[in-house]
């Protein structure tokens, strides 16, 4: 996030887009809402009547992975109509010329074929962002799951630009990190691009530095992203895999073939406070203590980097990952110095990552939550960012052109499905299944059908249905809503006895590899109720497979 | 007032701004003034009346909570009549609760009885014995209410209106009779509310208390509160975990008073409440290896590390060191993924590194 948090409650416009902020980050929405209360205008952009539409000024929905004629439009309205803001992107930014000459082939009414929403809708909205001056945006992973994922950042990007709407309180490009330290674990490097600080690893003066304090000459060959790795795994590039914290055959797109490739493998670690489903391919296990076990720190959505205290006692013989990393470097003969523990790890990363160098446990623990960048000790928090100038010095506009979905519908698979979180469960669901009040209050997979889709199929709400794609099938509750659009379902993808990942592609993004989880050509099978019922106990409904 | 200007309150004078109200105005000036049904982040009720204060050219007094100040204003916090009004509406609160102090506390602490001791009252007054009504058969997860604790103060009720907004409780009936109730009385689970728990974090009384909190029996000042940031997304809400140390166990988690924490005082329903996991018995308490069989049997660390580094440096010797993948995770902390990269550039020289989330 550019901004921060608290800042929301103070804008006076907030565009919506690609987030069911209620319940994928409830407490972000409590300061949408107070926003709104205050007079805030709100503009919410989903294919699915979430609920943030209740209280919404505008809802454009449309057509799941239409984003970019949506913002390309709404674009086209700013340069046409002159509300651009003229002085600050002179000032501030380069390439405007470019996206101006872009957008002006993204007319609202074209726009409004494409994606269903009304061209009136598209240009009340545009003017509405461009003349209120603390107008933020604020998106989640509707935006980045799309093979045109990093497109529709700069679709959004040169909205900001073109408005001046950065540097500013409560106006900016904000990100909601979807997980607890998202934000941090990028951060700390865990990423084949960045080193620690998102210093690059393509150059050479970075891997010379990180060389140098680690006592270890760096390769040069470009490393792995997720989405890569999973398709390396299948093909033999990959023999070995250390999984720590995630159920990667629950969360990763077409786990059908994540499965597989993990069958190959030579040698799996996995890392967990749970048995989870990956474990089932592990060579090794390795108990882990949960964040009320250990110490350290979480850096959330809007860059603050906040403590994790130790409270309890892990279970049994469960440890740290850090103490586990640890003994495993050892072991490997990496010799590392005798860390008394994680304040002291820290001070290691921030000594080589100037955004960092100001931070430390001990600092956070007297001041609070420190919002990075903070490059020295009498540095202070960074509220909101640009605030002195563009960081990059001048923003780039970047043009993007519309590029359809990997998938698309077709006779035999006629429905889009997108997938996400609810406000009961959490991803791979191995901590929320085991809370009894959230199961109660949401037992089982279900998948969202529109009424008039499920009186074509003939299917009754709460009735076990199939869903099917060219990828796989799974078994679920269908829940008839006005929620989805007409050709659209959507399922959540928390349960491992109906693994929605078994439909999902995994085709990603070109730059960053991130899969298209919010969009695939499904269609609805009905399956003979009383059959159904028998069979539905837990891993029955696994896929079958093709290809 | 159409711009600053200076009032008096209790003989210091003080610039105060547009739209302020007495009780912010003397906040600032480190003046205190006592409230019950006041919450920051919710429009002032005016309710419970304990913030009376004195105006000069007023015959009434009025709630500091939410008259505005204007130019020139006299304010008195501190006057006979200010305190016999606070004693007063303690009593009277009092006697619509359970007066007991350690009754009133078996589980969260009670605002009530901290005012009542701080500022006294008048007396301990017979009790109304309300015939308020609770909801016996509300059987949701977390949320219970006990209507003999109530004083119908409604933040319970704002706050779900106004900041979690989803107007699932609501005060019903009238006079004594007044509770707090849902539509048709149902379960809330039957309701709009989200189980967020805000309602049982800015009761003053007790009267909205945690089930699973409530049936372990200790009240909360013998648990010793851990100040953590919570592990769900990515908004980053500290929460206090309320540890039980002699059990080595999270009995309930609170949030910190809003206005000090990114999360001003809010939680969701997987903050507040999703921690069983914690104590779950499924929790992996050792670790596991293949055995021959083809079984994953329990292991001492020293057989599981000694497999993890032979299985790594074979793969790397066999194939390179770029046949590895390693894994990270937004769950872990910083310092965590810090370590498993330099595992993988240092330990491996390999870029193969990334974990599970890329927004």
């Amino acid at each position: 996030m550019t901004n921060s948090i608290p800042e929301i409650r103070e804008a006076d416009f907030l565009f919506v887009i690609g987030s069911n902020t209620t319940e994928a980050h409830p407490i972000i929405a409590m300061e949408m809402k107070r926003a709104v209360q205050r007079g805030a205008r709100l503009a919410v952009a989903d294919p699915r009547a979430i609920w943030l539409t209740e209280i919404a000024d505008w809802h454009l929905q449309l057509k799941p992975g239409s984003d970019v004629w949506l913002l390309n439009a709404m674009a086209h309205v700013i340069v046409t109509e002159g509300l651009e803001n003229r002085q600050w992107l002179e000032a501030n930014t380069e390439n405007f010329d470019a996206v101006r000459e872009t957008v002006l082939r993204y007319s609202p009414e074209e726009a409004e074929t494409v994606t269903g929403v009304p061209a009136q809708a598209i240009r009340e909205v545009a003017r509405a962002y461009a003349s209120t001056e603390k107008a933020g945006i604020y998106y989640t992973l509707g935006i980045t799951e799309h093979t045109c994922g990093t497109d529709n950042v700069y679709a959004l990007s040169n909205l900001v630009l073109m408005t001046g709407h950065l540097g500013l309180r409560s106006s900016g490009l904000n990100p909601l990190r979807g997980q607890n330290n998202v934000q941090g674990a990028n951060d700390s490097g865990a990423s084949p691009v960045f080193y620690p600080g998102y210093q690059r690893a393509a150059d050479p003066e970075v891997r010379e530095k990180f060389g140098a304090a680690w006592g270890v000459e760096q390769s040069d060959t470009t490393g792995l992203n997720l989405n890569e790795m999973m398709k390396a795994m299948g093909d033999g590039r990959l023999r070995g895999l250390y999984l720590m914290g995630e159920d990667i055959v629950i969360s990763e797109p077409n786990v059908g073939r994540v499965e597989k490739a993990l069958n190959e493998l030579d040698f799996v670690v996995v890392q967990d406070i749970f048995f989870n489903e990956s474990c089932r391919f592990a060579d090794v296990v390795l108990p882990a203590a949960c964040f009320a076990e250990k110490d350290g720190v979480f850096t959330n959505s809007d860059r603050r980097v906040q403590l994790v205290n130790r409270a309890v006692e892990a279970p049994g013989q469960a440890r740290p990952d850090w103490e586990i990393l640890l003994d495993v470097m050892k072991r490997v003969g990496l010799k590392q110095p005798e860390y008394s523990g994680p304040s002291e790890i820290y001070s290691e990363m921030a000594s080589l990552a100037p955004k960092f160098a100001g931070i430390s446990h001990r600092r956070i623990g007297r001041e609070g939550g420190l919002q990075w960048p903070v490059t020295s000790e009498d540095d202070s928090s960074t509220e909101y960012l640009h605030k002195d100038g563009v960081l990059r010095g001048k923003g780039l506009f970047q043009p993007v052109e519309y590029s359809p979905p990997f998938e698309e519908t077709d006779p035999e698979y006629p429905l889009i499905l997108s997938t996400g979180r609810t406000l009961y469960h959490y991803n791979a669901a191995t901590q929320t299944r085991r809370s009894e009040g959230l199961t109660t209050k949401q037992p089982e997979a279900f998948v969202e059908i529109h009424p008039s889709n499920a009186r074509k199929l003939g299917v009754q709400d709460g009735q076990l249905v199939d869903v099917v794609s060219r990828r796989g099938r799974v078994r679920c509750r269908a829940m008839i809503s006005r929620q989805v659009r007409r050709q659209a379902i959507w399922m959540p993808f928390h349960f491992p006895e109906a693994r929605t990942n078994y439909l999902t592609t995994d085709a990603g993004d070109k730059v960053t590899g991130t899969g298209e989880y919010k969009v695939c050509a499904a269609r609805i099978e009905t399956v003979d109720q009383a059959a159904a019922t028998q069979a539905s106990f837990p891993g029955s409904y696994a896929a079958a497979v093709e290809g | 007032m159409t711009e600053s200007g200076f009032v008096i309150i209790d003989g210091n004078e003080l610039t105060c701004e547009e739209g302020e109200t007495i009780l912010q105005a003397a906040r600032r000036a480190e003046i205190e003034i006592p409230t019950l049904c006041h919450d920051d982040r919710l429009t002032p009720a005016g309710a419970c009346r304990i913030c009376l204060v004195e105006i000069e050219g007023s015959n009434l007094m009025q709630p500091a909570c939410a008259t505005r100040v204007s130019p020139g204003m006299v304010v008195r916090t501190v006057t006979p009549r200010v305190d016999r009004n606070r004693q007063f509406i303690l009593s009277l609160h009092l006697a619509d609760t359970i007066q007991d102090r350690n009754l009133a506390e078996d589980n969260s602490p009670s605002r009530l009885h901290d005012l009542a001791e701080r500022y006294g009252t008048s007396g301990q007054w017979t009790p109304v014995s309300s015939p308020r009504q609770g909801r016996p058969s509300d059987d949701n997860p977390y949320n219970q209410f006990r209507p003999d604790r109530c004083i119908a103060c409604s933040l319970c009720t704002r706050y779900c209106d106004q900041v979690e907004a989803v107007s699932a409780i609501t005060l019903a009936f009238k006079g004594a009779r007044t509770t707090i109730s849902t539509a048709d009385e149902r379960p809330l689970t039957d309701t709009t509310c989200e189980l967020c728990g805000g309602c049982i974090d800015v009761c003053p009384t007790g009267a909205m208390t945690e089930k699973a909190a409530l049936a372990w029996g200790k009240p909360e000042r013998e648990l010793e509160k851990v100040r953590t940031t919570c592990n769900f997304c990515g908004v980053g809400c500290q929460l206090d975990l309320n540890v039980d140390r002699s059990a080595n166990r999270v009995v309930k988690v609170t949030s910190p008073p809003s206005g000090t924490t990114v999360n001003d005082g809010n939680l969701c329903v997987k903050g507040r409440f999703a921690n069983d996991f914690i104590h779950h018995s499924d929790r992996l308490q050792e670790p596991l290896i293949r055995n021959e069989a083809g079984e994953l049997v329990p292991a001492t660390w020293d057989e599981a590390l000694e497999r993890v580094s032979e299985g790594l440096l074979g793969v790397a010797e066999e194939h390179g060191s770029d046949a590895l993948a390693f894994i990270s995770s937004s769950r872990c902390t910083g310092e965590e993924n810090y370590l498993m990269q330099k595992l993988a550039r240092a330990g491996f020289r390999t870029h193969n590194v990334h974990q599970c989330a890329a927004t």
